[in-house]
């Protein structure tokens, strides 16, 4: 029964390449899809097997620690991968928490480099981030193909608990045991630390990123790669793609509280200490007029209108101050 | 149904933190159709481990299981047909009812030769002649290497755990003594001597009676100013050593013997994040002067036992279980060397049968 299903599915991509000619067996090849014959068995059956498996990992596990990072944001640390020589990281959308959010990329012998969070999925919890400087850095190849099947051998690389410099990188074994369109789960044991790090097949392509563990050790969940594939130029793009659980829009701040004023306008209370407002020399006393040209009628309505901006954004305030009107420019800051 | 999902993953965006966590969540997220791998078939799934059942004949053979009573609480490498083993010694002190099964054999007269607090290994004597003594690996596996160990037991058969080696082979932990008086001390080195700010409860320090106030001036007729004067001296020490202390209280000086404990039986460890999500772990499970590390998920009552290659040649001792994807184990080549020191009786332990 074995041999028929390594037949069964041997046969059908031979067939197909075959049939395009020798020119894209070899781009087959290059890409890695036909299946490693340990992974058509329901199990290994004997010593073999298993020594199959542990080369086919050994052989590809140098590469694939050279390109996996540790992820410091000063009050915690996640993982990455990097998936190109100039030094584009996958994560996980909890570790690199928003869009233009600076960071620093650690290798495994102990090297930083400052980088930044490009874009990231909000309901999968897929990550984009890129290493500044320039370099050429050591980058893992993507299962693309999405070849990989339940019960595949895989294996799990993070910086668990943080960077360790005499640690390194820790690799976990495991095999595929649940595979759903937006998840997929496998006992190679994860721990915090981990989030972001890499899950590879068993040559060596990038099949997904950690994500969460649940309270079995055999609930380790994984962002598959697909979900990086299909939001790849929205995340480049620095897009906040999707709502919640993993990361949440961050909300443009002004940095006052006001008062509703009968005339129209609002009355600025307080001017926050080291805000965009203080910055920008507003007062306690001024009453804001209007929005970006945009008339205020109250408190509420002010407040409401900010959150439509982002971070960074510049908008106009025009401001009566002592009986004089003013335009005063202030670029929104981030709460 | 979001709301819900919301609260569970609050905490991951936390920023006091001081490790990005993975979210724990509940299995029950998505309702989609999903492909779900039988529990025989995962990595350490019974259908897995036929295949590595060269490798579970050895552990029948030369690995011994050790019980208190009729329950087993750590297993043993064998390291000569008459009869030495050694195991995790935390895990057996103090234990009343100990004996020793090796394959179907039952050993009831168990005697404790020497143990090194350092490591963590106790040596153990069985009266039996003819044991198969484990064959030792070389070199030293690297990163991804198969590794075997045992898992459960029955009384008859013994079962594996399987994994592969995981990190790189390091000390673990600050270096810090295995054994305390059970003080803690004001190291702001303003007066001469070692004040005590607290004494912990069940300690040996207070047993013997020292108070905070008190200013350690001398151990073992020693002058004492630091910490590093303390730690070198307690370094060389195993639990049960009983140390003289002179010290000053309100003027006068003072003698007491102080007996010293393990770390780990008197000073609370603080629990991290990630031990919540790790199960139980080993009582001791740091401070090693040299380990390997593997994913093997073993539970706290499955270290001492062998760790052994595909080739069913042991490159190890576990250790301990550190958390939820670290176990640890001594190297063979330490461990080697840690037999040899136990068997000539340089350091020596409780001697307790």
């Amino acid at each position: 029964m074995k041999q028929r299903c390594l037949l069964g599915s041997w046969f059908p991509h031979l067939a197909v390449y075959l049939m395009f000619g020798s020119c894209l067996v070899c781009a087959a090849e290059e890409a890695g899809k036909d299946r490693q014959y340990f992974n058509e068995k329901e199990a290994p059956e004997n010593l073999r097997d298993l020594r199959n498996i542990q080369k086919a990992l050994q052989e590809t596990l140098p590469q694939a620690r050279a390109a996996t990072v540790s992820i410091d944001l000063g009050g915690g640390s996640g993982s990455g991968v990097i998936v190109s020589g100039e030094g584009l990281v996958l994560t996980a959308a909890h570790v690199s928490a928003g869009v233009g959010k600076e960071m620093t990329v650690i290798m495994e012998d102990g090297t930083r480099h400052k980088a930044i969070s490009l874009g990231l999925v909000a309901s999968t919890d897929a990550a984009m981030v890129q290493i500044e400087e320039e370099g050429v850095f050591p980058y893992v190849k993507l299962d693309r193909e999405d070849s990989t099947s339940l019960g595949d051998w895989v294996y799990a690389l993070g910086h668990s608990g943080g960077f360790e410099k005499d640690r390194g990188v820790g690799v976990r074994i495991g095999r595929l045991v649940r595979m759903a369109e937006e998840t997929i789960n496998s006992d190679c044991n994860l721990i915090g630390g981990d989030s972001g790090g890499p899950l590879f097949n068993m040559k060596g392509r990038l099949i997904g990123i950690h994500s969460r563990v649940g309270a079995s050790l055999e609930q380790n969940m994984h962002v598959p790669l697909r979900e990086f594939l299909k939001n790849w130029d929205a995340m480049l793009d620095k897009k906040f793609v999707g709502k919640g659980p993993f990361a949440q829009e961050a909300v443009a701040f002004l940095g006052v509280s006001t008062e509703d004023r009968e005339e129209g306008g609002v009355v600025i209370k307080v001017v926050g200490d080291e805000t965009p407002a203080a910055e920008a020399g507003l007062l306690e006393g001024d009453v804001i007029l209007t929005l970006n040209g945009e008339e205020l009628e109250g408190a509420v309505q002010f407040s409401a209108s900010l959150k439509l901006f982002k971070p960074g954004e510049k908008v106009k305030l025009k401001i009566l101050r002592d009986d004089k009107e003013k335009e005063i420019e202030v670029e929104l800051g981030e709460k | 149904m979001i709301k819900r999902r919301k609260s569970k993953l609050s905490w991951v965006r936390s920023r006091v933190a001081p490790i990005f966590l993975l979210a724990v969540v509940s299995a029950a997220t998505a309702q989609q159709q999903v492909g779900q791998l039988e529990g025989e078939l995962r990595l350490n799934g019974k259908e897995t481990w036929k295949a590595f059942d060269p490798v579970r004949e050895v552990l029948q053979k030369s690995s011994a299981v050790i019980y208190d009573g009729w329950k087993s609480i750590a297993y043993g490498v064998i390291v000569s047909s008459d009869g030495y083993l050694v195991t995790k010694a935390s895990e057996i002190e103090g234990v009343k009812e100990l004996s020793v099964r090796v394959n179907r054999e039952h050993f009831k007269k168990v005697k404790v030769v020497s143990s090194t607090v350092e490591w963590d290994v106790a040596l153990l004597k069985v009266e039996a002649q003819g044991l198969p003594v484990i064959e030792w690996a070389e070199p030293e596996p690297t990163h991804g290497t198969w590794v075997v160990s045992n898992g459960s037991t029955t009384r008859r058969d013994r079962r594996l755990r399987v994994g592969i080696i995981s990190a790189n082979a390091r000390k673990v932990g600050e270096g810090r003594a295995p054994v305390v008086l059970g003080v803690t001390l004001d190291t702001s080195g303003e007066e001469e001597g070692l004040p005590v700010k607290e004494v912990q409860e069940d300690s040996g320090a207070s047993e013997a009676g020292l108070k905070s106030g008190d200013v350690i001036l001398e151990m073992e007729g020693r002058e004492v100013r630091s910490m590093k004067d303390l730690q070198e001296l307690l370094g060389s020490k195993e639990p049960g050593d009983k140390i003289q202390i002179r010290l000053k209280r309100e003027g006068e000086d003072v003698e007491l013997e102080v007996e010293l404990k393990r770390r780990e039986s008197v000073f609370e460890e603080k629990k991290t994040r990630n031990d919540a999500m790790s199960g139980r772990v080993s009582k001791r499970r740091s401070d090693f002067p040299r380990v390997l590390q593997t994913d093997l998920p073993l539970s706290v009552r499955s270290v001492g036992g062998p760790l052994l290659n595909l080739e069913g040649h042991c490159v190890g001792m576990n250790i301990a279980r550190a958390n939820r994807c670290e176990t640890f184990a001594i190297p063979a080549k330490e461990l080697l060397a840690i037999v040899s020191l136990l068997t000539t009786g340089e350091e020596s332990g409780s001697g307790a049968e």
